[in-house]
């Protein structure tokens, strides 16, 4: 009984098992078929899903690039700033959050925080609003510490004009989606976009990041401006105050290099921050130097009289007798603003006589006057830099009967912008090319600076016909209507033009004038080509030599000055003239100085130089006819060769120049008594 | 108890303390052998393991880097602008006109003694870094 009983555990435990390994094999078959179906029928869809959770791409964005001055002063720069967003389904009270939001920006108002509850208000069932974009890192830091739910960051770049309104028409402004809209932003967008990368991240289950690969942004090209930024910022504060001082509605002003076509300022009246250019009027943004036709009025007679002098109709002594004081075609009477009398068709341009550039210009005929408006430029657009140019009013010269010629011929019924009048007047400086006005010196890629050439469109007149407009024009500031213009120490040719402005149709009715100045100096070898137009001034008397001419003056001083060229009148000879080559400007350190013109000789030693200012020093060595060169800034701290040594005329004497720190109780030379000098240094020194 | 189910145990006294096992060398060895092998797949796997999370630990650490580095780039940046707006020309002018009561000097104040003429760059050059 008990061997039996002992015995019936053996097949129990072999059904267990079996019933076991049934249960286990049917486990293992259960697994293994998931598995499979899971890594071979399921494989794409979860290996798609498993990469969509692990890995995350993101775009970067390509930084717009620089626009610089022609001395690289940067223009327009780009930054990261942060947007805000919101994931509306987790924001709880739409208005608490705007008002806490709009509490850390610190730059919102009652409306713009309603604006901000509303966009998230009514995307309610997204999964993303903006809240605010483009913000400085400030603002969104603030807006980051008060650890709002359902509120976010990301990064964008944005497009920021350092300067503010310095040169905005010219640089235009970007969209939210940085995308060039106006000026120089918008004509070479696609070169300074540049081409956004992406980044491949792979993250673990706390969604950090671990590993990435990238395909880096390609940024834009840097675009080399033909401005300079301080004669930018004269050419502004003069047209601005000048606009202002006489009560106009606008201005415009142009500084251009006469030989190169580079445009060196572009300045309107009244302007705009780009930074913020939603917020300026439509008047303001408008870029009035290449989209404002104007009549030019007298101005345009230099188009009138260089014809005149190609075609060999007058010569500047021709007599001319406008003393009837005006000219009837019909009905119509044109008068002059005093009765000249006979006179020179050179006194006809110095006093402006409309009497005398008809009587030239129907001796001429409107093909040839036709011709020659073309030559220089008129009637189309001028420079390829500047999207949306007005090309300008030019009638065909076939139609055009005596009345209208007469008016062509004293610079009405021919619309052009200040720009072409810019190019116009350059080429009478230049000799007679009409150069391509340009605002792009050069476009840098990938460190590579490709150049852009200077192009000459059409020789508009012969260089004798230039000298002698150059002449005439001298006289016009001489003694002429463009007095004001004189800049003491320089010669200066110019024109003035007033023309009454066609307002609704007619010239009647109103008193609005456009008034200008067009000149270049110094008139002999010119450096800068000025063109200044105000519209409509109402405060002064309506005519460009009295509002248009000052400007013009105060322009072309401060310029001058800046640039450094010397008097053409009765100035002391230039010292020293520097080429400032490519390797000068990419060395650090002091640059030296070039070889002082020889003077007459004098002593047989060489003098002690220490202590002297550069420029005393450079007189004295000039005075002696002796080569100088000069390294560093400041007073001369050493001499090569020694004081006293005999001179040789083959060595050139190199000084050192060195920064002197003025003693204690010595006067100030950066402000000199009369500027109240010792009490402006005591201001300077105050934190 | 009956004496029928009464069952008696007696416990054979089983002398085995001379019996010693032979010792098997060859199972040793194989034994061994097996330690080795088992030993240097589980070295194998805590260095493959090791070299895992020392991947991921510089992922981490180059990520952190990377990041830190674009943020120091950001930092230079928006200090570059700042520069460029404290340069600005107009600030300057205001400055100088305002606060220390500078003022332009005047064509006989003024001396030109050097010029600068600029040389344009050739057409294509190359850029040096700015």
């Amino acid at each position: 009984m008990a061997e039996s009983s002992a015995r019936d555990w053996r097949p129990t435990l072999q059904r267990r098992t079996a019933v076991a390994l049934s249960v286990l094999f049917v486990w293992v078959v259960g697994i293994e078929v998931r598995l499979v179906y899971l890594q071979v029928v399921r494989y794409s869809d979860l290996a798609a899903r498993a990469e969509r959770q692990q890995s995350r791409t993101i775009e970067a964005p390509a930084k717009r690039g620089d626009i610089i001055d022609r001395q690289g002063r940067v223009l327009a720069y780009s930054v990261d700033a942060e947007t805000i967003y919101a994931v509306p389904g987790e924001v709880e009270n739409p208005d608490r959050t705007a008002a806490a939001v709009c509490g850390a920006l610190e730059d919102c108002d009652a409306k713009d925080r309603e604006a901000i509850a509303k966009s998230i208000t009514a995307r309610k069932g997204k999964y993303f609003a903006y809240v605010r974009r483009q913000v400085w890192p400030d603002q969104a830091k603030r807006v980051a510490a008060l650890q709002l739910d359902g509120i976010g960051f990301m990064k964008e770049s944005r497009r920021t004009y350092p300067n503010r309104d310095l040169a905005s028409h010219l640089l235009g402004y970007v969209g939210i989606d940085n995308v060039g809209l106006s000026g120089l932003e918008a004509t070479y967008d696609s070169f300074i976009r540049g081409r956004a990368g992406t980044v491949l991240v792979q993250t673990d289950a706390h969604r950090r990041a671990f590993s990435r690969v990238e395909r880096p942004p390609t940024s834009g090209a840097a675009i080399e401006l033909t401005i300079d930024e301080y004669l930018q910022h004269v050419a502004e504060r003069e047209l601005r105050e000048g606009v202002q001082y006489s009560g106009a509605s606008g201005g415009s002003a142009v500084i251009m290099d006469p030989y190169t076509g580079e445009i060196l300022a572009l300045a309107n009246a009244p302007d705009f921050n780009p930074n913020a250019y939603r917020d300026a009027r439509e008047d303001a943004r408008r870029n009035r130097a290449i989209q404002d036709l104007y009549e030019p009025g007298s101005t345009f007679k230099i188009v009138t009289a260089g014809a005149a002098f190609e075609e060999n109709v007058v010569s500047p002594n021709t007599i001319i007798d406008a003393s009837t004081g005006n000219i009837r075609f019909g009905a119509r009477v044109i008068y002059d603003d005093h009765n000249y009398g006979v006179l020179t068709f050179e006194d006809a341009i110095v006093k402006s006589s409309n009497v005398g550039a008809i009587k030239v210009a129907l001796r001429l005929g409107p093909e040839k006057i036709g011709d020659y408006v073309k030559r220089f430029g008129f009637g189309r657009p001028s420079s390829p830099d500047f999207r949306g140019e007005n090309p300008g009013i030019v009638w065909d010269a076939t139609k055009l009967t005596d009345s209208a010629l007469a008016s062509v011929a004293m610079g009405y019924q021919v619309g052009v912008t200040p720009l072409q009048m810019a190019a116009a007047v350059s080429a009478v400086a230049n000799g007679g090319e009409l150069v391509q006005p340009r605002a792009v010196r050069a476009v840098i890629r990938d460190r590579k600076r490709v150049a852009v050439p200077r192009k000459v469109l059409d020789r508009a007149i012969t260089p004798r016909t230039a000298a002698t407009l150059t002449e005439i024009m001298e006289a016009v500031v001489e003694r002429g209507t463009g007095t004001r213009a004189q800049v003491p120490g320089y010669t200066v040719a110019g024109k003035t033009g007033t023309a009454k402005k066609l307002v609704n149709g007619s010239y009647r009715g109103h008193s609005d004038y456009n008034v200008s100045f067009v000149g270049f100096v110094p008139s002999r070898k010119p450096v800068f080509a000025i063109v200044v137009v105000v519209d409509s001034p109402h405060r002064v008397s309506p005519y460009g030599g009295v509002v248009a001419a000052p400007i013009f003056q105060r322009i072309a001083s401060a310029a001058l000055r800046q640039q450094g060229v010397p008097q053409t009148i009765g100035g002391s000879p230039l010292v020293v003239e520097r080429r400032n080559d490519v390797d000068a400007q990419q060395t650090s350190g002091p640059v030296s100085s070039p070889v002082v013109t020889m003077g007459s000789a004098g002593s047989s030693v060489f003098p002690d130089l220490t202590g002297m200012s550069a420029r005393d020093a450079l007189r004295v060595m000039a005075k002696m006819g002796l080569a100088v060169r000069l390294l560093g800034a400041g007073v001369v701290s050493e001499q090569t060769p020694a004081a006293g040594t005999p001179i040789d005329a083959a060595v050139t004497a190199v000084l050192k120049l060195e920064r002197r720190t003025p003693e204690a109780g010595a006067p100030s030379a950066r402000f000199p008594a009369r500027w109240g000098g010792e009490a402006d240094e005591e201001r300077l020194a105050r934190p | 108890m009956t004496a029928e189910t009464f069952e008696y145990a007696i416990k054979k006294d089983v002398r085995n303390n001379p019996i010693v096992r032979e010792v098997d060398r060859e199972r040793h060895r194989d034994m061994w052998r097996s330690a080795l092998v088992g030993g240097f797949l589980v070295v194998v796997l805590l260095f493959s393991a090791w070299q895992h999370f020392e991947l991921l630990r510089h992922g981490y650490r180059l990520e952190q880097m990377q990041r830190e580095r674009a943020a120091e780039e950001e930092i230079n940046r928006h200090l570059r602008l700042e520069i460029e707006t404290l340069r600005s020309p107009s600030r300057i002018e205001r400055l100088a006109t305002g606060r220390l009561r500078m003022v332009a000097p005047q064509p006989d104040e003024a001396e030109v003694i050097e010029r600068v003429i600029p040389v344009p760059a050739p057409p294509r050059s190359v850029v040096a870094r700015r």
